[in-house]
């Protein structure tokens, strides 16, 4: 078995890091939840914050050259896979200067120089990717690794079930992360899926080891996605990891949520919040000043702060652009 | 007559712990924990037992326990169940639930409770059900507490309890239990198998299965046939389950300690572990445990993360009564107790 070294040793600055990723994440997403509802932003937008301990959890233990397939709720790991910030932002605005030149938004929001291939429109879209990126690391004998995000829901996906069966016959470094918020769209996991509210399950049908841990514990998301890549670089195969978390806000910006208790998200905030319980860990182990994550708040703020600031006086792309970067040319 | 009431906690959650990538741990599936429940419940309904009060069980257990219920038709439908009845409580879905499923219980007066789940579980339910009897089935993987054994069997034995249909003593065993002091808050927590200081500093993903990690343990058994903590003390100094005592252990890394003994760790791993010390702890010694910048870690899991000005004591104490199902059936052999019934029959088989 291979294993990673647990995060007991991380360094200040490490630690400092890894709050930097999920308040940059949650700032980005408070930021958008703002702005969209005044009508500057084109297309649809869905906000990944409480999610947060997620994408930078797995994320960390990925190299430059290591790939990532994301879904819809995209933004938070593109920025955890180390996307630029402030070109993201212009990207969700549909300006020239966006990640994707305007083109892709906020749900094709991608840069594969960076081992991001992607948000995706398509429920499920992403688990195949990831087959792909496995098997081409694997003709190719190096020891990259493809990592899929998926929800609950895109769980139900005949590509998310072929994908691990993929990797499973093909024995794949390959590892499929779940982010398991509760709802598919507006329905609770409780009524679509079908063997119960267990999506690791999905992973014994096809003989994948499958692990489920808090989604809100950034620690606890380290050590078990450690412990899923490691094994998957190491030639161990495929697995499986449920996070079980909760989203802050609705499918979309606008849903009204009406499938939601009343309280139920004032309730997630106050009690289940990944930075808040980071926060609280670091600081009372005395590793961190609750100073120093205050200073990180101020320069993140600061930072979403001009990257809107930027996409709202970014030009918008030509019609002369229109034809450009749509094929890829082999 | 008064209606016999069972409680029944069967957890959702066991068995899906980090093991399975690090140590190839099984994988006990949530739709055989629903089973598990339908094959107690014709226990216990053979044994007299009018009602099963259930914990709510998501996850695919109460599926799977509604199919199997609902699926009953020829022979099956003629054996006499228990009426089920699922708690109206608030669904936590974590340790909270169990607590709370107990204390509703015990208000409403089960002679028993059936728990299947692993050590964890059990630790929770032990904490917060009196002496009301436990019956504990294994679901967990790295279990030394509950039993590996057929829900039927202990159906039979854990109803035969419930009705109180034996005579004499001898049916049940009072476990040891460990009570954790954390800066003098004596109702921390509780464990029934080992509470273990490791220097990993977070919870994180839970398990403990990082063995040169751990400096210092209090084991209330030490069975040479566990998985864990239990049985690196049984290479140590056996202590039987039934005795009063417990033990204190001081670990460290193989290479700097006088005594390395070689152990299945977790499901999957035997590894070298450490021993420095060993030491007897009597029924109502407290233990100062050794502070460090680490985690408290209870019955295999870590609990809570400690820094090293926290001061915790870890009292050996009485713990829950728990039906011995081998000596139940015995006596109910030799008392003739399940020789036809003591109930109005059902139609026969």
């Amino acid at each position: 078995m291979t294993t990673t070294a647990p995060p007991d040793q991380a360094s200040k600055q490490q630690l400092l890091e890894w709050y930097r990723t999920m308040r940059t994440i949650r700032e980005f997403e408070e930021r958008l939840h703002k702005e969209f509802a005044t009508g500057e932003i084109p297309g649809f937008v869905h906000l990944y914050a409480g999610e947060e301990a997620i994408a930078t959890g797995v994320i960390t233990h990925l190299r430059l050259d290591d790939y990532i397939a994301s879904t819809h709720r995209g933004h938070g790991h593109a920025i955890a896979k180390g996307c630029d910030v402030r070109a993201m932002m212009a990207e969700i605005y549909g300006k020239r200067d966006g990640l994707c030149h305007g083109k892709g938004g906020s749900m094709h929001i991608a840069d594969v120089d960076k081992g991001m291939l992607g948000a995706n429109g398509i429920v499920g879209g992403g688990p195949p990717m990831i087959c792909g990126v496995g098997l081409s690391a694997k003709i190719r004998g190096t020891d990259q690794v493809g990592v899929s995000f998926t929800g609950d829901g895109g769980s139900n996906q005949g590509t998310f079930l072929e994908s691990l069966n993929l990797a499973a016959v093909w024995h794949l470094p390959c590892v499929y992360v779940v982010e398991n918020n509760g709802y598919a769209e507006a329905t609770s996991v409780k009524y679509h899926a079908g063997a119960g509210t267990d999506i690791v399950k999905r992973a014994d049908g096809f003989g994948l080891p499958g692990v489920v841990v808090d989604g809100h514990d950034f620690f606890a998301v380290y050590e078990a996605a450690g412990e899923a890549i490691a094994r998957a670089r190491g030639g161990g195969g495929p697995s499986l990891l449920e996070c079980r978390v909760n989203r802050y806000y609705g499918h979309f910006e606008g849903d009204q949520q009406t499938y939601r208790a009343p309280g139920e998200v004032e309730e997630l905030r106050r009690t289940r919040d990944c930075l808040d319980l980071f926060a609280r860990q670091v600081t009372s182990a005395g590793l961190v000043d609750a100073e120093e994550l205050r200073r990180v708040d101020e320069e993140v703020a600061r930072l979403i702060d001009d990257a809107v600031a930027d996409a709202k006086a970014a030009p918008e792309p030509d019609p002369s652009d229109l034809l450009t970067d749509v094929y890829v040319k082999y | 007559m008064a209606t016999v009431s069972v409680g029944v906690v069967a957890n959702p959650a066991s068995g899906r712990d980090v093991r399975r990538l690090v140590t190839g741990a099984s994988v006990f599936d949530n739709a055989e924990k629903g089973a598990m429940v339908h094959r107690l419940m014709a226990g216990l309904g053979a044994a007299g037992v009018d009602r099963v009060i259930m914990m709510p069980a998501g996850s695919g257990v109460s599926q799977s326990l509604q199919r199997h219920l609902g699926g009953r038709t020829g022979h099956l439908a003629a054996q006499r169940l228990p009426e089920l009845e699922v708690l109206d409580m608030v669904v936590h879905e974590d340790e909270r639930d169990s607590a709370a499923a107990v204390r509703a219980m015990a208000e409403r007066r089960v002679a028993a409770i059936v728990v299947l789940g692993g050590d964890g579980t059990h630790r929770v339910v032990a904490a917060h059900c009196g002496d009301i009897p436990l019956c504990a089935l294994s679901t967990g993987t790295n279990n030394a507490f509950p039993e590996l054994r057929e829900a039927t069997v202990a159906g039979v034995a854990a109803g035969l309890v419930a009705t109180a249909r034996l005579e004499g003593d001898g049916l049940l065993r009072r476990e040891k239990q460990l009570q954790v002091n954390v800066n003098g808050d004596v109702r921390r927590d509780s464990a029934l198998v080992d509470v273990a200081v490791t220097t990993e500093r977070w919870v994180g993903a839970r398990a403990l299965w990082r063995a040169d990690t751990i400096s210092e343990a209090v084991v209330t058994f030490a069975s040479p046939g566990a998985v864990g903590l239990s049985a690196v003390a049984a290479a140590v100094s056996p202590v039987p389950r039934a005795a009063r005592h417990g033990l204190h252990l001081r670990l460290a890394p193989p290479e700097r300690a006088p005594t390395v003994v070689t152990v299945p760790f977790a499901p999957g791993l035997v590894t070298e572990v450490g021993v420095v010390q060993a030491r007897r702890v009597e029924p109502g010694q407290a233990v100062p445990l050794t502070p460090l910048a680490g985690c408290l870690a209870l019955d295999g899991e870590r609990e809570l993360e400690l820094g090293p000005s926290d001061r915790v004591t870890v009292r050996l104490a009485e713990g829950p009564l728990v039906i011995d199902v081998d000596a139940v059936l015995a006596r109910a052999a030799r008392q003739r107790a399940l020789n036809g019934s003591a109930r109005p029959r059902a139609p026969t088989l």
